[in-house]
């Protein structure tokens, strides 16, 4: 195997930057759809560091992992935005700060 | 050069996460964040993930942007309402400063040399034993510093790979059904066995003194899909140096391995595939043919041992035989042949649990949107027959009919 040319530790640092950037967007916007969405790039984010150290360590355990994250990614996008359809036809909004009331 | 497609595709990375952040389309949103996976895929290819590349984009990028589109078509709420009046004032700031802090966090570990990033590990080795030992009664043992690689292995036979950690051994050859505390072993060797290395201890010779020899396998897959990767072992006790040749002339341009000793393994060679005669020469001089083996199919993606070994005869005399034992290439780091192999040997328990936390998610998605096809049913059902003091008016006129009416 050649050595690689891009170290890990970049790879690592662009995830970071991306899962940062997710947390933002959960933390920061009022679209339910939205928030889902970086909760997606967040676990990409998460993907990929886990790719690059299964590069570092020649270990295809990590690559396992990256497989698993996604297929349960799959799962709770298939429930959230049931949530979210379920909620809109209710409250007629997915603004997430008008769901705060259990009533009406 | 792979540095600079790493900074402008991490540059694209990053950039569409940000507008996918402030963009105030939720379409917008969804479409830079495709983009944002497509790079991902990117590096995944670059980390030599390729099969993880591929189910990015189908999964990640399909399947499941597919359903978050449908969903903002489907609610009309790809026009955003301005984010009016927020509940916390202070949680803008709170959270720009909060992700500040983690990126800084994660780039002094980085930075400072935190993660351990001193050694660059590939592939366990992977172990074999060959035996080509005539007239060995009852088989061979083998044993590795101790622990019993195989037992009765029967002449021409091969053991399978399997994965051993690295070091130094102590590689020892009994006969079969010996006790390695009390009798001295056959023959000996010591070995270094290294990272991603595939070793095959291939003993030769004959039952009176046998020889054990290290053949290092190359196992990554060649580098031509019409190339195989071929290593010798000389096991010819009657020629103490062997060229191995192409044909049955010995022209110089198609020898394959020159000069091999007794008791030796040569290095992998990558040769084309195909139907040849492959011949075995006396050292150096090419008047002394001791053999051809003809119309030998050289199959290619693989990678091939070739053991040349003596046979004694009942009538006391002897032939030279050719083993070929064949390995089917080690699938490649990353490849859908080794992630699958991980997923359905190593992590079939953990497969079956995700199948079932999806199915369950099938049964939540099912339950959850249940309600509204009651009420939709119900909707349709009055709007089909709905009661004539109900029914709207159609035309002008008929307003303007039904107005002078009331009135």
């Amino acid at each position: 195997m050649e050595a690689p040319e891009v170290a890990t530790e970049l790879f690592v640092l662009l995830s970071a930057i991306l899962f940062a950037l997710g947390t933002l967007g959960v933390l920061l916007r009022r679209n339910a759809i939205l928030v889902f969405m970086s909760i997606e790039l967040m676990l990409n984010a998460a993907n990929l560091a886990l790719a690059a150290f299964a590069r570092q360590w020649g270990n295809l355990d990590g690559q396992v992992l990256i497989f698993f994250v996604m297929t349960i990614a799959a799962a709770e996008v298939a429930i959230g935005l049931a949530l979210i359809v379920a909620i809109f036809r209710t409250k007629k909004s997915i603004n997430i700060d008008e769901l705060h009331l259990f009533k009406h | 050069m792979e540095l600079t497609l790493f900074i402008i595709v991490g540059a694209i990375a990053v950039l569409s996460a940000v507008l996918m952040l402030i963009s105030q389309n939720a379409v917008h949103s969804a479409l830079f964040l495709v983009l944002n996976f497509a790079c991902i895929a990117f590096f995944y290819l670059m980390l030599s993930a390729s099969f993880l590349a591929m189910v990015q984009i189908v999964v990640y990028a399909g399947a499941i942007m597919v359903l978050f589109l449908f969903v903002i078509m489907l609610l009309g709420a790809e026009r955003l309402l301005p984010e009016r009046n927020p509940r916390f004032p202070w949680l803008v700031p709170m959270a720009i400063v909060l992700a500040l802090v983690f990126l800084v966090a994660v780039s002094l570990a980085v930075i400072r040399g935190e993660i351990d990033l001193s050694e660059r590990a590939s592939a366990q080795p992977y172990i074999r034993v060959v035996n080509v030992v005539d007239q060995l009664e009852g088989g061979a043992d083998v044993y590795l510093d101790g622990h019993r690689l195989v037992s009765g292995l029967e002449y021409g036979q091969a053991s399978q790979f399997a994965p051993w950690d690295r070091g130094r051994y102590d590689v020892a050859l009994y006969k079969a059904g010996a006790d390695p505390s009390a009798e001295e072993p056959l023959a000996t060797i010591k070995v270094d066995l290294n990272q991603g290395e595939a070793v095959s201890f291939t003993a030769v010779g004959t039952a009176a003194d046998p020889v054990l020899v290290v053949a290092n396998e190359d196992l990554r897959g060649a580098s031509r899909s019409d190339a195989l990767r071929v290593t010798v072992v000389n096991g010819v006790r009657a020629a103490p140096m062997i060229d191995v040749v192409r044909g049955t002339d010995a022209s110089e341009d198609a020898v394959l391995i020159n000069d091999l000793p007794y008791g030796e393994a040569s290095r992998p060679t990558t040769i084309s595939g195909g139907m040849t005669d492959i011949s075995v020469f006396s050292e150096g001089v090419r008047r002394d043919r001791l053999v051809t083996f003809e119309n030998r199919d050289l199959s290619p993606e693989q990678g091939q041992l070739w053991v040349f070994g003596t046979r004694y005869l009942p009538d006391n005399s002897y032939e030279d035989v050719f083993h070929v034992l064949e390995t089917n290439a080690l699938p490649s780091f990353g490849s859908p042949a080794s992630v699958g192999l991980a997923l359905f040997a190593r992590y079939v328990l953990p497969m079956e649990m995700v199948a079932l936390v999806l199915l369950v998610a099938m049964i939540g998605a099912l339950i959850l949107t249940k309600d509204m096809v009651g009420e939709r049913r119900v909707v349709r059902r009055r709007l089909a027959n709905p009661p004539p003091e109900l029914q709207a008016p159609i035309t002008p006129e008929a307003t303007a009919s039904r107005t002078t009416i009331e009135g």
